[in-house]
């Protein structure tokens, strides 16, 4: 049982993440042929994908609180994230219809999407005025998952739906002028929107994982 | 900005609530949500239900441009909107806004997955787990289902529950860790009470939670009466006070025991200060000859020790190591100096080791002799303890081959050092910095011989007396003395001066004393010093020595000071170091081995 505290430091976080990720069986060391089954993969794939929308979630509030505040950012017209070009399934229907092959591909271009703005989020928050330590700590953390949580993907899709691989599309992200921006009003809506879209990804691809698993899997009957 | 709207309100309508507002919207399940809002109180201005919802959200990448208006008003309750799953996207950005004939009152814009708050869940029921052997405690373990409306089942929606209990008749309730199963157990309620208890649930990773679910009351089963009525509680109290009370017994069993044995296992004593084989009594009456013989045996030894450290440089006596390792660069660079090179050791054998004689033990029975340089003095009165020390001491004139110590001249002698006791720092002290005066006169050595002043002394021994018998390198504390020496007393009491860490043997302070009887050193000399300690180290007589500048001032080898000697004061100019044996002691506390004098004592052998 994995319990998440709201708001909870990150330190429990990663530790709670990290212990609940360790403690999945794998493949002992370097065995040919190892297959790790795909409800442990999947399993792994889902409590990844929850870490990483908690962290995402703790550092848009951190955020919010710390450079948001009385500055209206959220009465400003939500812009859009630049994965929103990906026409992934916006409700419940949408996604049951979806096929689960689909499905899995577009988490994997969401996934993708995200490399490139992690690594730059990462390298600005550090470059910030007194970068603040709880952003920059869980912005490194995510980057890192992400990529974990990529590869899994990958090894997933290649289990349920070998063979056929799609070619990698994603979303260019070109969003580093506006977190370079001179202007510090700019600067700052550029990051809180960054962070607003990774915590809305992050939720997606944290529900359509559940989604797929309980579909796979369990067959609908979690 | 509603604030500053609503304080708007208040002045124009003079009224608290004036214009409706949103308060809530909630999607208890991902696929639904609805707004709430308050209406406003008009006054009759307008009729109620004019309040309208406006609504508008983006659709790939940009927003439809025209608001639409809330496709039901009524399922939600009054004041409400309900957005029902054809209305509803999650991930997607909404703005509402109400109006109110026409003009915007309100505004607000989020995602749906943002709002989301479940419904409480239902079916809750308990079930006895166990009961505890005392028969008063019981576990019991707690079910529920989830929030019908909520898909848990096609895992589009997670939930985490947190349980609630307590007992009936308290108010606050006791909080349980989320969990994410539907069943938890509640342990250890007492079986004479009833319990309440109630779940929330919220979506994992929200911070908000649902409504709480229907209470359930948990009523336990009565067990028989012979349970008891209360826990046995260890007293710890008198557990304590017993303990204490016992300690403390035997601690005070221990104390005053005549069990000398027991008595120092538990409480030994502090030992003191002594040397071995002298028994303090000697000292104090008087019998330095048997403490002479003692520590002559004693300090045998010392020179091995110090052989042993390799930063102690050591000058031994040749009357008892002919190899003594000797002073290695350090005594010969003391030796160096032509100055003292002239000066021959006295007595003792003329070789290089430029023995201070005066702490040789069999120098102490020969008289004092002014050509004598330090045999007189070291020797004899002091308690040789610091023989060890001595040789430190002495150990410049040692290196110096003798020349220290001027033969036979006591013009030459340098003032010794020695060791002022706390007292009165009688003897005119060349140490330290100020010497400003004629202490100058002292031929110490040179100046430079600064550059090879230690910072760090070694306490080598103590005197009976409480003074500290330093090995050179520290540097004194004391002011300098101002002594007045005549010329001819300068000359008289250069001694070849020991460099930086030279010790004056008493000989030559003797020397110097006996050569100038009068200098009225004293008078000079006590205002000068001060109540503390002195120690002085050769090193700074020479300095001070050498900052007077003294004519006969030779370019001084530096002499290879040795890490650590003993230090002596140095008394102003004729250097005074009182031997005892020298001179008449009034009293025979009497330290010193090169040099301990104590002021009293010196007065009092001061002609």
């Amino acid at each position: 049982m994995i319990t998440f505290d709201n708001l909870s430091g990150i330190d429990h976080l990663t530790v709670a993440g990290a212990l609940s990720v360790a403690s999945l069986p794998i493949c002992p060391g370097g065995a040919v042929n190892c297959q790790v089954s795909l409800r442990d993969l999947f399993d792994r794939a889902v409590i990844l994908s929850h870490y990483i929308h908690n962290l995402s979630s703790e550092m848009f509030n951190e955020f919010d609180k710390r450079y948001a505040q009385g500055r209206g950012f959220i009465t400003k017209a939500i812009n859009s994230c630049h994965t929103s070009s990906l026409s992934t399934p916006e409700d419940k229907e949408q996604a049951q219809q979806i096929h689960h092959e689909d499905l899995l591909n577009l988490v994997l271009r969401v996934l993708r999407s995200w490399n490139d703005p992690l690594y730059h989020l990462v390298a600005e928050v550090r470059g910030m005025q007194e970068a603040p330590d709880a952003i920059l700590s869980r912005a490194i953390e995510i980057e890192e998952q992400n990529k974990r949580l990529l590869e899994g993907m990958e090894k997933i899709v290649g289990q349920v739906h070998p063979g056929i691989r799609e070619n990698e599309v994603y979303s260019v992200w070109s969003g580093l002028p506006s977190l370079q921006m001179a202007d510090e009003d700019s600067r700052l809506f550029a990051f809180y929107n960054l962070l607003h879209c990774l915590r809305r990804d992050s939720h997606k691809i944290d529900n359509y994982l559940k989604l797929l698993k309980c579909r796979i899997i369990y067959d609908s009957n979690c | 900005m509603d604030l500053h709207w609503h304080h708007l309100l208040d002045t124009e309508y003079g009224d608290s609530s004036g214009k409706p507002k949103f308060t809530k919207c909630r999607s208890p399940e991902l696929e639904t949500f609805s707004c709430h809002w308050t209406d406003g109180v008009h006054h009759g201005l307008k009729h109620p239900g004019s309040v309208q919802l406006f609504y508008i959200r983006r659709s790939t990448q940009e927003w439809t441009q025209e608001w639409k208006e809330c496709p039901d008003y009524v399922s939600a309750g009054e004041n409400s909107c309900y957005f029902n799953s054809s209305y509803t996207s999650i991930w997607i950005p909404y703005c509402i806004k109400l109006t109110s004939n026409g003009g915007t009152v309100d505004q607000k814009c989020f995602s749906v997955e943002e709002i989301v708050q479940p419904d409480p869940p239902i079916g809750l029921n308990w079930t006895l787990l166990n009961i505890s052997l005392t028969g008063i405690h019981a576990d019991i373990q707690v079910r529920w289902e989830p929030p019908p409306n909520a898909d848990v089942q096609k895992g589009w929606i997670v939930l985490e529950y947190e349980l609630q209990y307590k007992e009936v008749n308290e108010t606050q309730w006791k909080m349980m860790d989320p969990v994410l199963s539907t069943s938890v157990p509640v342990y250890s309620l007492r079986l004479d009470k009833e319990y309440e208890v109630r779940v929330r649930s919220r979506q994992r990773n929200s911070e908000k939670y649902g409504e709480f679910s229907e209470v359930l009351y948990v009523t336990l089963p009565q067990t028989s009466l012979f349970a008891c009525e209360e826990d046995f509680q260890l007293p710890w109290f008198l557990i304590i006070i017993f303990g204490l009370f016992g300690l403390m017994v035997m601690l005070f069993v221990f104390v005053f025991s005549k069990q000398q044995r027991i008595k120092m296992l538990i409480l030994p004593p502090v030992p003191v200060p002594k040397i071995k084989g002298i028994d303090p009594d000697l000292l104090k009456e008087g019998k330095l000859e048997e403490v002479n013989t003692i520590l002559a045996i004693h300090d045998n030894y010392k020179p091995e020790f110090y052989n042993d450290d390799s930063w102690v440089e050591f000058i031994e006596l040749d009357i008892d190591d002919p190899d003594e390792k000797a002073e290695g660069s350090d005594t010969d660079r003391l030796l160096s100096n032509d100055h003292q090179k002239s000066l021959n050791i006295l007595g003792a054998k003329d070789d290089d080791s430029g023995r201070t004689s005066c702490y040789e033990p069999d120098i102490l029975e020969t008289d004092f002799n002014a050509s004598d340089v330090c045999d007189g003095t070291s020797e004899v009165a002091q308690p040789q303890r610091l023989k060890g020390e001595a040789d430190l001491v002495c150990l410049d004139q040692k290196n110096q081959n003798n020349s220290l110590y001027p033969d036979a001249s006591p013009a030459t002698q340098q003032p010794s050092v020695v060791l002022a006791e706390e007292s009165k720092p009688r003897p005119c002290l060349v140490v330290g910095t100020e010497s400003t005066h004629q202490a100058a006169h002292t031929q110490l050595s040179n100046p430079s011989s600064l550059a090879n002043i230690d910072f760090y002394a070694q306490v080598s021994d103590i005197t009976p007396a409480g003074s500290v018998v330093l090995s050179p390198g520290q540097k004194n504390k004391a002011g300098i003395s101002q002594c007045d020496v005549h010329p001819e007393l300068v000359s008289l009491c250069q001694a070849n001066f020991i460099m930086d860490n030279a010790y004056f043997c008493e000989a030559d302070a003797k020397k110097c004393i006996a050569v100038v009887p009068h200098v009225e050193i004293e008078s000079h000399v006590e205002p000068s010093f001060n109540q503390e300690d002195i120690y002085i180290t050769a090193e700074s007589l020479t300095t001070t020595a050498g900052r007077s500048g003294t004519a006969e001032r030779a370019p001084d080898a530096e002499l290879p000071v040795p890490d650590y000697t003993s230090i002596h004061i140095v008394q102003c100019p004729q250097g005074l170091i009182l031997n005892a044996t020298a001179l008449p002691l009034p009293d025979k506390e009497f330290l010193s081995s090169c040099g301990y004098v104590s002021t009293d004592q010196l007065n009092k052998l001061m002609p």
